[in-house]
């Protein structure tokens, strides 16, 4: 009896999101950025993007986070939001964090090679929002992708299988790795602490072949 | 219990022992991962000059180092001859500062004046006329629809602003906050509402103001003076 849960069990688990590596953060004022540099465990990662008011002089925060998938079969990447928005318009809002995803590669030989489907990142998120950041009409920062195009569980990747085996248990080399960018560029924000919370969930995708 | 049935026993056990380790490894997978965020904003501003220093009415003097807009205050001014010698009504200096902020701001000003003369007709804090001029709120990304109320009666040079005294005959700054005098310990000068909407530093717009000092030529005691004064701009 035992024997036949524990199959049911890891049969089950075709999915798998975990840490990257090791994230980084440039241009911040009194930041950080901590996580697990190892691919072998869970999504944890915490940001502190730091001082955001003038009084930081770098031209922008930016924090990258890799994230490793795995996976059996296709799959796909969401994003979901919780918190941030000040009442304040003036205050730091989620347009005023860029998000963008990018450069996903394989993570060594168990990685599944696939010739007829693609990996997709969704515009607009495919991008770095510490390259795409310009200023408004308004003189606000504005990015090709911020925080505020996640609605709900907002798709941001999808493809083909990503590991060669079916072996439930993570390995570092059975995957594949993508870029969370994040950026923010200090301005004139209302005076203020601010906090969200992003989950990301990967998923059965688009049915596409390998 | 003999051997053989500890035997048996341990293999009983061992396999499904390996089985439940083995599921707890499989369940070490995640669908979900998280990434946590805080980022701080604290209230800033920062007053710089707002461009080049006029200076009129004088005779002999100039402007020894100029004003820089955007770039840190650091203006010294010579005001020339300030005796009876220099005909004009006033000698006059008008020093543009700029403000930026993202929060309600006070400017403050701190002045001290000192004369070579050994009398009460050398030049005091109170012969040193000053007044800040028009507030201007224009650009993009300046919050125009802020207010700001100026403690100070404007120009000094204005005639509602002084006059001569008809006792003494000395002309005097009699307007409210009209003279170095009333900012010989640090005074407020201008206060208002957040200058500057959420742009980056950059954006080099911010509030403009003239700082307007202003000496009217006397017959003062003969000797040199020196004025120094200190902006300060915070968000209380």
């Amino acid at each position: 009896m035992l024997m036949v849960c524990a199959v049911n069990t890891i049969s089950a688990q075709t999915f798998d999101i975990s840490s990257g590596g090791q994230p980084t953060i440039t241009g911040a004022l009194g930041g950080s950025v901590t996580g697990s540099a190892s691919v072998l465990n869970n999504l944890v990662v915490t940001i502190n993007f730091g001082e955001v008011s003038p009084a930081n002089t770098n031209s922008i925060v930016k924090v990258v986070v890799p994230i490793a998938i795995r996976s059996t079969q296709p799959y796909q990447v969401s994003a979901s939001l919780a918190g941030l928005g000040s009442a304040n318009p003036q205050g730091l809002q989620p347009s005023d964090i860029g998000f963008g995803a990018a450069n996903i590669r394989a993570m060594g030989n168990q990685s599944q090679v696939c010739t007829q489907s693609n990996h997709i990142f969704y515009p607009p998120f495919n991008n770095d929002p510490a390259s795409t950041a310009t200023i408004a009409a308004s003189g606000r920062v504005t990015y090709q992708s911020s925080l505020s195009n996640i609605a709900g569980a907002t798709v941001i990747l999808s493809g083909p299988r990503l590991q060669k085996s079916s072996n439930p248990v993570r390995q570092a080399n059975d995957g594949y790795i993508f870029d969370a960018i994040f950026a923010i560029t200090p301005q004139f924000f209302a005076a203020g602490t601010s906090s969200a919370t992003l989950t990301f969930t990967i998923s059965a995708g688009p049915s596409v072949p390998c | 219990m003999n051997t053989r049935t500890t035997r048996v026993i341990s293999r009983t056990l061992l396999f499904p022992t390996l089985l439940l380790a083995f599921a707890a490894t499989a369940f070490a997978q995640q669908t979900t991962g998280t990434i946590n965020m805080s980022a701080t904003v604290s209230k800033f501003v920062e007053i710089n000059s707002g461009g080049a220093i006029t200076l009129t009415g004088n005779s002999g003097g100039g402007i020894t180092t100029d004003g820089t807009a955007n770039t840190p205050l650091t203006a010294q001014i010579n005001l020339g001859e300030l005796g009876p010698s220099n005909t004009n009504s006033f000698v006059k200096a008008s020093v543009p500062l700029k403000l930026r902020s993202n929060a309600n701001y006070v400017l403050s000003m701190i002045a001290t004046v000192a004369s070579t003369g050994s009398t009460s007709d050398k030049i005091v804090d109170t012969d040193v006329g000053f007044g800040l001029g028009s507030v201007t709120r224009a650009g993009t990304g300046v919050n125009t629809g802020g207010a700001d109320t100026n403690a100070t009666s404007g120009d000094p040079t204005l005639a509602g602003n002084g006059s001569v005294n008809g006792t003494s005959g000395r002309y005097e700054y009699t307007a409210t906050n009209s003279n170095l005098g009333a900012f010989s310990s640090s005074t407020t000068a201008l206060s208002g509402v957040r200058i500057l909407n959420a742009v980056p530093r950059s954006n080099t717009n911010g509030l403009t103001v003239p700082a307007i000092f202003s000496v009217k030529p006397q017959f003062y005691e003969d000797g040199s003076t020196t004025v120094a004064v200190t902006f300060t701009v915070s968000a209380p």
